[in-house]
């Protein structure tokens, strides 16, 4: 095989058995890779009804066919389980260098099953594999633990892991690779702990092999030229991060604030992409074969919390930021910090500190509860403090670990958590977007931007624009991002090679490398058949269209001010087409002729 | 009337506000006599072959002008005009 190695290595926890089988090539065509191939290892291998936290639950880590050739921003790898956050399919994607080691080591995907007695890490150097003890290593946060593997094994050893926050099974936990980058959303990072699973350490010195050198050469440089020649993918991305979009979102009014109670922040500003250059930015930085290098090298001099690290995104700036209300980027990169040394998703963490602040404010959660903190939006040293005892799980952390719907819930009031399918909303106002909220209600692994970002058509106006506040063509639109997104993510490219690239440039770079003949409609319905066989996963584990919803507030409350102010999200209009353009029925239940369609059992 | 300038602009103009005295008769009009007035630096954001670059994100008082009449969008005095060179994405 090309592209694909052709390996993939299982090992179960609980017995310390060590097995490698080989990867179906009739599953590698219809699934690619990363977020397919997991889906599809899923929904073969594991109970849609299990516990995520159980030993029957699996954790795979599976990389691309483009992930470590030299295709531009191809470089990730994606982790699949049942989410410990959500009782939903979860695949939560990374970027960094680990992807491509897993490759270069020999192996399409590693599946991890059962759960080890005592805690321990996983050392892979090419076909040597074994488990190391890790009792040393457990309470260790990210930037000790990869320390410690290197010194112990390779210091070359590209390390994912946990931080106290997985081991404590936190439901928002993340798996953390290369220190700074994140499988962050949905809770991968409690299934590891729970599978006393400390870290995965990879040397790999193979590499990614290709069917059609000539023909690959010719469309890398192709997809290379045009990525760089895109005003965000060759320019603006690399200057301000993705930060950039905090001014963007408040300009238009779609920028949640305390708890999405409004939609507009006056401080903005303090906390943009264009602040964090002019303030705490030390240098872009770019993964695997990457020429966008969005990433953000940042440190902290003043005392108060000082560190040095990479990000925030603009997610985390939002959550940390104009959800909680504070307008201190020092503190929400601290805040940014703290997720990454111990192992947290930054927008669950995030929101969840807003939604109790919330619940502090309308007095359902006080002093008492919070430790003598005082709870209150825009308090940024209370901000950073809880997220801090969250990551380490002391005091009010613990509860917080538990997320914000869980956390609502315990005080009467699961409204109050905005969140679908427990998973925590991000930094767009479902209100003043429509064809975003669609995407929120509608996404397998519960609220997430990024599995059909129409923001960039909505907002943007990439790759053209349409009008964020109109509904027509929306469920098509939404349907369109989540497909070529489902493909996308499934071949190990970033999202961010959009600012540049289509389905054409993925189709060819795929066929080259692979030497498996994908025309654009055949990647697309790639996408098409891995969204819904994660809908079907999701509908076996007893999710129902009851599900597909917004929070309340977002239909029902209107936006107080700024540029979007009267708005509501009119989701229940959009659904019904949604459903129907899917080819499901009026329950959300994809038809026989739709499964037959795309080679999926009923 | 009002223009606020975001990103790679500030960083052109040496500004993030100011006062526009001229009345300018429409959007359009506007973006070229900025160009005008700041040069390469700022055409290159906002021409692209020419002609004003659609990827360019203007709101006139928080609306996307590209949803009312683009670059023929007529201003008035107290305006608020918004304009965001093609660099955001996340």
């Amino acid at each position: 095989m090309h592209g694909w190695i052709g390996k993939v290595l299982r090992v179960n926890l609980s017995t310390g058995k060590v097995s490698t089988e080989r990867l179906d090539p009739a599953v590698a065509r219809d699934y690619l890779g990363a977020r397919g191939l997991g889906v599809k290892i899923m929904t073969d291998e594991v109970d849609p009804k299990v516990d995520p936290l159980s030993p029957d639950n699996k954790l795979v880590f599976v990389p691309g066919p483009l992930t470590g050739s030299y295709a531009p921003s191809a470089g990730r790898y994606t982790v699949v389980t049942k989410g410990a956050l959500t009782g939903a399919i979860a695949s939560a994607n990374s970027g960094g260098v680990w992807g491509p080691e897993l490759k270069f080591a020999g192996y399409d995907a590693l599946i991890c099953e059962g759960a080890a007695p005592k805690p321990v890490y996983l050392w892979i150097r090419n076909q040597k594999v074994e488990l190391r003890d890790a009792s040393h290593l457990w309470g260790k946060d990210v930037p000790d633990t990869t320390d410690a593997i290197r010194a112990e094994t390779d210091d070359d050893a590209k390390i994912a892991c946990i931080g106290p926050a997985g081991e404590n099974r936190v439901f928002f936990a993340a798996i953390m690779n290369d220190l700074h980058r994140a499988a962050g959303r949905s809770g991968t990072g409690a299934v590891m702990g729970s599978k006393n699973l400390k870290a995965v350490a990879v040397v790999g010195t193979g590499a990614v092999t290709c069917a059609d050198p000539k023909t690959f050469e010719r469309a890398v440089m192709k997809a290379r030229d045009m990525i760089q020649k895109h005003p965000v993918g060759g320019a603006g991305l690399r200057l301000y991060g993705t930060n950039v979009l905090t001014n963007i979102l408040n300009q238009v009014g779609g920028y949640p604030t305390k708890n999405f109670q409004d939609a507009h922040f006056p401080n903005a500003d303090k906390i943009g992409g264009e602040t964090l250059a002019a303030t705490l930015l030390q240098r872009p930085k770019g993964c695997f074969a990457c020429i966008i290098s969005c990433g953000r090298v940042t440190k902290i001099t003043n005392a108060k919390y000082a560190g040095e690290g990479e990000g925030p995104e603009y997610e985390t700036a939002w959550g940390f930021g104009g959800d909680c209300y504070v307008d201190d980027l020092e503190a929400v990169t601290k805040a940014n910090f703290y997720c990454n040394e111990y192992g947290m998703d930054t927008i669950s963490m995030s929101a969840t500190v807003a939604c109790a602040m919330e619940l502090y404010e309308k007095g359902l959660i006080t002093r008492e509860d919070t430790g003598g903190i005082a709870l209150e939006f825009g308090n940024a040293e209370a901000m950073v403090e809880v997220t801090r005892l969250t990551g380490i799980g002391e005091g009010f952390g613990k509860r917080l670990g538990l997320g914000s719907y869980r956390l609502a819930e315990s005080c009467g009031h699961p409204e109050l958590s905005m969140t679908v399918k427990r998973q925590e909303i991000p930094a767009y106002d479902a209100r003043a977007v429509q064809g975003i909220g669609l995407n929120y209600a509608t996404a397998n692994g519960g609220a997430a931007h990024v599995r059909g970002y129409t923001i960039s058509p909505e907002v943007l106006g990439v790759p053209f624009k349409v009008d964020k506040d109109t509904i027509d063509g929306k469920p098509a639109l939404v349907i369109l991002f989540q497909n070529l997104t489902a493909a996308l993510d499934s071949t190990g490219s970033c999202l961010f090679a959009t600012f540049g690239i289509g389905a054409d440039e993925l189709a060819e770079m795929l066929s080259a490398v692979t030497g498996v003949a994908y025309t654009t409609e055949d990647f697309m319905k790639c996408g098409d058949r891995i969204w819904n066989l994660e809908r079907q996963f999701n509908l076996a584990a007893g999710f129902t269209t009851q599900d597909d919803t917004l929070p309340s507030r977002l239909l029902h409350e209107p936006i107080k001010t700024g540029n979007s102010q009267g708005m509501l999200s009119r989701l229940p209009e959009m659904l019904p087409a949604y459903y129907e353009l899917r080819g499901w029925d009026t329950d959300g239940i994809p038809t026989p002729a739709k499964l037959g369609e795309l080679g999926l059992a009923a | 009337m009002k223009v606020l300038y975001f990103a790679v602009l500030r960083d052109v103009t040496g500004k993030r506000e100011e006062d526009w005295q001229q009345p300018e008769a429409t959007v359009g009009d506007l973006l070229r006599a900025l160009v005008a007035r700041y040069g390469h630096g700022f055409e290159r954001w906002v021409v692209k072959d020419g002609d004003l670059w659609d990827l360019v994100m203007v709101l006139v008082n928080g609306q996307d002008v590209r949803h009312l009449q683009h670059f023929n969008t007529p201003l008035a005095p107290g305006d608020t005009i918004v304009i965001f060179p093609p660099v955001g994405g996340g």
